[in-house]
């Protein structure tokens, strides 16, 4: 339960916004665990644990709709007003990004497979490492985000949202690394392209991360920052910090 | 105007509903005493209400209310019961005056007429500012006699045929000409409940006023009917300036521009209808529209 649904005089009002935040919670925890189980079986060189991944996808996918058609019967059924329909909003807007990093985290699992599966030489551990770094970087990113959520913090999700600045300038290094080399080996630059897609798909993960602290921001404050700068949206919120 | 906003201690900044406490909220809404949150004054006002207080004998009702009522637009009241909203209501067009033990201070101004001078006739005054009730009450009369009678006793009609005009103008606005013009003898109390509503609606509107006055005009309607009122309701805004008092929030949501929050006789908040059912400022009023009590 999230910290904004309480004391309806209609008590099922309540346990039905209880039950629709629980898919956020069921959805965060598996999301991370996908991205977490996708990146060790990069390390691992695991193809048969990429190919579970893969398959767990569906799992999210599946609650996704189901958190979709259990929140269009809760704004029937209750037509919710303030902070019950910002929170029913922020959650189905949540859910969306939760079953995106599935799909992100499902890409690198991809990659295990290409990498790993497909008879040629594996890349080096070395040309590996910026992935490793990022998986990182967003994995604290996500868990974050949904602290945010959980708790109703907004300066968690402020802290989620400044993260994306050093995400940007992480991602931008990682290139400008993997591009020596390429310099030094034309070789490599299957490999290269690889990376920079997994990278692309853990800086993404790093958005959703981002855009769910914005919507932990609307629920909060009833205000849309999500296309706002880190400025702005710190003088949008300055009467509640 | 700022010597206003400073009497009436209306707060200029918004209160915090999310970081505070409701022992927080509590101690602000004291210290704070009537204020209330959110724009009390519009541009254009067409009626002005100015640290009202209404007491019934020793009993205050309403505590020091200030509120503008904007020009052809809707505003509504809504609040749990007994909290004054049908009472402030009916101070706007001296409804309360029929009630011994009633008294209302402050200043209740329509344009620039105070409508609590001591010199103002509140017959002109109760058709400039009609009044629609929670119950459909037509005459024991027939559906022209209905309409026509406001128009007859006010002298707005110069002949028979004027007044024809007045009923058929004003039933058309009502959105029911359609369903009564071939039965105007017949009695206005054999209507559909719906149908006398908007007969009432009628009935006001042919003594062409400025505001009209709904206290839940929609509580005794079937939903069909209600949407009719309600399409009706903006339909009017035109032409019309209307306070509705209503238990319906989600009606409040649809047909108004402007709400206005009551609480224990007080003005607790006021803004963009919009505003108030998304992000309302205050916690009372986020807790009442969410079904937290009332």
């Amino acid at each position: 339960m999230n910290e904004m649904t309480s004391g309806h005089t209609v008590k099922a009002f309540t346990e039905e916004l209880d039950s629709i935040n629980q898919f956020v919670i069921e959805l965060g925890e598996l999301g991370l665990d996908q991205l977490r189980r996708a990146v060790q079986t990069l390390r691992d060189e695991d193809t048969k644990e990429a190919g579970l991944v893969i398959d767990r996808d569906r799992e999210l996918n599946e609650i996704d709709i189901r958190a979709d058609e259990e929140i269009i019967r809760l704004i029937a059924k209750r037509q919710p007003v303030a902070k019950d329909l910002r929170d029913i909003l922020t959650v189905q807007k949540v859910i969306t990004d939760l079953e995106r990093v599935g799909d992100e985290a499902r890409k690198i699992a991809n990659l295990t497979i290409h990498f790993y599966d497909n008879g040629k030489p594996p890349p080096s551990n070395e040309i590996l490492r910026d992935i490793y770094d990022m998986a990182t970087f967003v994995d604290d990113m996500l868990n974050k985000s949904l602290q945010a959520f959980v708790k109703v913090d907004l300066k968690i999700a402020l802290d989620v949202i400044e993260h994306e600045k050093r995400l940007f300038d992480e991602f931008r290094g990682s290139l400008r690394r993997l591009s020596t080399f390429l310099m030094e080996d034309s070789r490599s630059v299957g490999h290269v392209v690889d990376i920079v897609l997994a990278l692309r798909a853990l800086e993404r993960i790093g958005g959703h991360a981002k855009n769910i602290g914005g919507h932990v921001i609307f629920l909060i404050t009833g205000k849309d920052v999500r296309h706002e700068n880190l400025s702005a949206i710190y003088s949008e919120v300055a009467d509640l910090t | 105007m700022e010597e206003l906003v400073n009497e009436s201690g209306v707060v200029a900044k918004p209160l915090n509903p999310e970081a505070a406490t409701e022992v927080d909220m509590q101690a602000s809404y004291e210290q704070h005493g009537s204020g209330t949150v959110g724009e009390i004054y519009v541009n254009d006002p067409r009626m002005t209400c100015r640290n009202v207080n209404v007491y019934y004998g020793e009993k205050q009702a309403i505590f020091d209310v200030n509120l503008d009522i904007g020009k052809n637009q809707v505003i509504s009241m809504i609040g749990p019961s007994g909290c004054g909203k049908s009472t402030f209501l009916r101070c706007l067009n001296r409804m309360n005056d029929t009630i011994d033990v009633c008294r209302v201070t402050g200043q209740i101004k329509m344009d620039d007429q105070d409508i609590y001078d001591d010199g103002l006739d509140v017959v002109p005054l109760r058709a400039s500012v009609g009044m629609v009730f929670q119950k459909p009450n037509p005459f024991p009369k027939s559906i022209y006699d209905n309409i026509a009678y406001g128009p007859r006793i006010h002298g707005l009609s110069d002949n028979a045929r004027h007044l024809d005009e007045i009923v058929e103008s004003s039933l058309t606005r009502a959105g029911l000409w359609e369903e009564v013009k071939d039965r105007m003898d017949q009695p206005g109390t054999g209507l559909s409940g719906g149908q006398q509503q908007r007969l009432c609606i009628a009935r006001a509107i042919a003594v062409s006023p400025e505001v009209i006055l709904m206290d839940e005009p929609c509580s005794a309607l079937d939903p069909i009917a209600t949407a009719k009122i309600e399409e009706l309701i903006d339909e009017l805004r035109e032409n019309y300036t209307i306070a509705i008092v209503t238990h319906s929030m989600q009606q409040a949501a649809r047909v108004s521009q402007r709400t206005a929050y009551f609480h224990l006789g007080k003005l607790i908040e006021v803004g963009e209808t919009d505003q108030i059912f998304t992000n309302p400022r205050h916690k009372l009023t986020e807790d009442y529209i969410t079904g937290r009590f009332g």
